[in-house]
């Protein structure tokens, strides 16, 4: 097992937020997770990478069997889960390249592989560069600096793409990109799916789904996931939207 | 009412208006009154206290209890000062202690075409050009620090740049203390020729890491029409010893002064630039990047009178705080009437690693011309944690995250140096400190 959430639970601001979460991931596996605004999908996202904010109360996720509560968020990175944010963050002054030469070499630490040098680095990066059909010159600048907001989505892929992580949370990757962009986003999104790799995709859209085509799709509400399916269900929701799920588990 | 001051205050200053008198023993009777007039006006105004509104972060009260003076000769290697030499080609200028050192520096009668620098020790002996070397005595006379420099004035660095002269290398000052309870009293006169291009490296050293020491500057910098000097000063004693620079630039028309002040070192350290934008279309950048910790206090100022039409300056002031440190950043720039068209802008950033570390910041305006763009502004705040998060959610440990982050927010003011060994080597510097 990939990844294996049992009733979590986690508050913000003695806020509750996350009410009991149960997910299995296995590898291999794609899982798109909707719902409406506000239900706990970037919170759940963010535990998961160990935003320091969120506080877990309760529950217990383990990541290829070990407790990923207990890890550090670099850590966690290191042992390969990756987050692409759903606001990816500016960092003024550090440029691109050296941020990910950084951080590739870390995760590269981590496997017990020589760091990559500048020229390594930089070849290693062109390639990931081309499957995103990224410009050349963001890899130049300060992260994330003055990027359009499709430029910074399309930045976390190219990260993810580089970090080759086993496990990708991909938070409303898709929102804020034109279409153009979404398919090549999708394409590389598909590029590093892998037997041993497993996805979880959060979404509002079809649209990206269709070309990443999950296993499966949940449905979180109010901190719970309330419904699990197949791809079919993506369909139902864009025809008739949360109002069932949301009235069937008012209340509760 | 005549100002009141403790004991040890008086103490000090008495110690210091008798070494004044000390100096006046063999010398030109040129030099002899005008450190006498300095000592009186510096016996009656004293030394800054608390309640002078300019000195009320940067306190004296830890300098005023050692009585630093002029501890007489070292004598040093080219070995002991290989450590600070820059890793960009120079002509070298070495000062220990104070004094012009004729072995270390690099030959000065083979200096590139159209440059002369001697030592203001040797100039002082002919008294025509002793009267030329104090050129705007009654600005220094408003700076507590200057007035004691006049009143100690021994030797400096006096470089004249002739016209037209274009120096493709840089000049490299270096000052290095050596002496416990030594005072460098600096004195430096620099000229720039019209069409003159020089670029000026100064940095201040500790030889050793426990030696406390006092250096006072003072500089005086004519810049004349269409001439450009672009400076950096990398203050990088030791955390024992006081630093305090006061320079004074004026500027003609069409000219350019670009200068950049690295403040690291000192338990008290105050970097103060006098600007007077004397004519039209004048450019001016000023620059710093400050980093203190512990118990230092790092003070960088700047005093920028626009006083023709088109002038254009911009200054970008930013500092990192950690452990107890305060930073203290005082900028006042002053638009006279006739100055239409002013570009004035004036930014302080301020960067608190601890709780404890505290930053004060004074931007001023004062504008009496109509026509004109100025801003100032101060901004001073914590690490932001979405961007610590975002590097380590990529793996990166927390301490390299802050560090990363850090120095990209110091080095943003060392981009103004134009000169790209230069920029690097300062970086460097910058990076290396941060990282302890
Ligand atoms: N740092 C925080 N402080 C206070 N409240 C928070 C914080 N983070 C999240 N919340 C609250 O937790 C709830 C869930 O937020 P979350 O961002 O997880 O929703 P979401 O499902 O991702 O929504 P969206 O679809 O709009 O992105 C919201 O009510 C939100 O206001
Ligand atoms: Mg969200």
């Amino acid at each position: 097992m990939l990844l294996k959430v049992e009733n979590l639970q986690a508050q913000v601001e003695e806020k509750q937020i996350l009410k009991g979460l149960n997910l299995e991931v296995k590898p291999g596996e794609v899982h798109a997770i909707m719902g409406p605004n506000g239900s706990g999908k970037s919170t759940f996202a963010s535990v998961l990478a160990g935003r320091e904010d969120y506080e877990v109360t309760a529950g217990s996720v383990a990541f290829n069997g070990e407790d990923l509560l207990e890890m550090d968020p670099e850590e966690r990175a290191r042992k390969g889960l990756f987050l692409a944010f759903q606001y990816p963050v500016e960092i003024p002054g550090v440029s691109n390249k050296l941020f990910m030469q950084t951080a590739v070499n870390a995760v590269r630490e981590e496997k017990g592989l020589p760091p990559l040098d500048m020229f390594d680095f930089d070849e290693y990066a062109r390639e990931k560069i081309k499957l995103l059909d990224m410009r050349a010159d963001l890899l130049e600048r300060s992260v994330n600096v003055g990027f359009s907001g499709g430029e910074k989505k399309r930045n976390d892929i190219f990260q993810m793409a580089l970090l080759e992580p086993k496990l990708c949370i991909l938070d409303e990757t898709d929102s804020g990109l034109d279409i153009d962009a979404l398919r090549i986003v999708a394409n590389g999104v598909n590029a590093l799916r892998s037997p041993e790799r497993g996805f979880i995709v959060v979404t509002h859209y079809q649209r990206l789904l269709d070309y990443i085509k999950p296993d499966h799709v949940h449905v979180l509400y109010n901190g719970r996931i309330v419904k699990s399916g197949g791809f079919e269900l993506v369909h139902e929701l864009e025809e008739h939207g949360y109002d069932d799920i949301i009235q069937q588990h008012q209340g509760e | 009412m005549a100002k009141k001051f403790t004991p040890v205050m008086q103490s000090a200053m008495t110690h210091y208006a008798q070494l004044s008198d000390d100096l006046n023993k063999a010398e030109s009777p040129y030099l002899t009154a005008l450190r006498q007039s300095a000592k009186a006006q510096f016996l009656e105004q004293g030394f800054p206290t608390r309640r002078d509104e300019d000195w009320g972060y940067t306190k004296l009260t830890d300098f005023v209890q050692t009585h630093f003076r002029l501890q007489g000769i070292s004598h040093l290697t080219q070995a002991d000062i290989l450590p600070f030499l820059p890793s960009f080609g120079a002509t070298r200028i070495v000062l220990v202690d104070g004094w012009f050192s004729e072995s270390l520096s690099d030959d000065l009668s083979a200096l590139p075409k159209g440059v002369t620098i001697e030592s203001f020790e040797d100039l002082q002996q002919v008294p025509e050009s002793a009267v030329q070397l104090q050129a705007h005595q009654q600005d220094v006379a408003q700076e507590p620090f200057a007035v004691m420099n006049t009143m100690l004035l021994n030797d400096g660095v006096v470089i004249q740049i002739d016209k037209h002269a274009v120096l493709e290398m840089p000049l490299f000052v270096l000052h290095v203390q050596t002496q416990p309870n030594h005072l460098s009293n600096l004195r430096n006169r620099i000229t720039v020729g019209e069409y003159a291009d020089v670029t000026l490296v100064e940095a201040y050293v500790s030889l050793s890491d426990d030696l406390c020491a006092l250096t006072n500057v003072v500089s005086e910098i004519d810049i004349a029409s269409h001439a450009r000097v672009k400076q950096v000063v990398l203050q990088q004693q030791n955390k024992q010893s006081y630093y305090f620079n006061n320079q004074f630039v004026y500027q003609a028309e069409h000219s350019g002064f670009n200068t950049l002040y690295a403040g690291l070192g000192c338990v008290t350290s105050r970097h103060q630039n006098h600007v007077y934008m004397n004519g039209e279309h004048i450019e001016t950048i000023q620059n710093s990047a400050c980093y203190a910790t512990g118990a230092q206090t790092v003070d960088s100022r700047s005093y920028t009178e626009h006083n023709q039409e088109h002038g254009f300056s911009q200054q970008l002031h930013k500092y990192v705080l950690d452990g107890e440190a305060v930073g203290v950043f005082n900028g006042m720039i002053k638009v006279a009437r006739a100055a239409q068209k002013t570009d004035g802008q004036m930014d302080n950033k301020n960067l608190l690693l601890s709780d404890s570390a505290q930053m004060d910041t004074k931007p001023q305006l004062e504008i009496y011309a109509d026509d004109v763009k100025c801003s100032h502004g101060s901004a001073t705040g914590q690490i932001n944690k979405e961007q610590i998060f975002y590097l380590q959610a990529r793996g990166i440990p927390r301490p390299q995250a802050v560090r990363m982050i850090t120095e990209a927010f110091l080095l943003e003011p060392v981009e103004v140096v134009s000169h790209g060994a230069i920029r690097e080597w300062v970086a460097q510097i910058l990076s290396q400190t941060l990282r302890g």
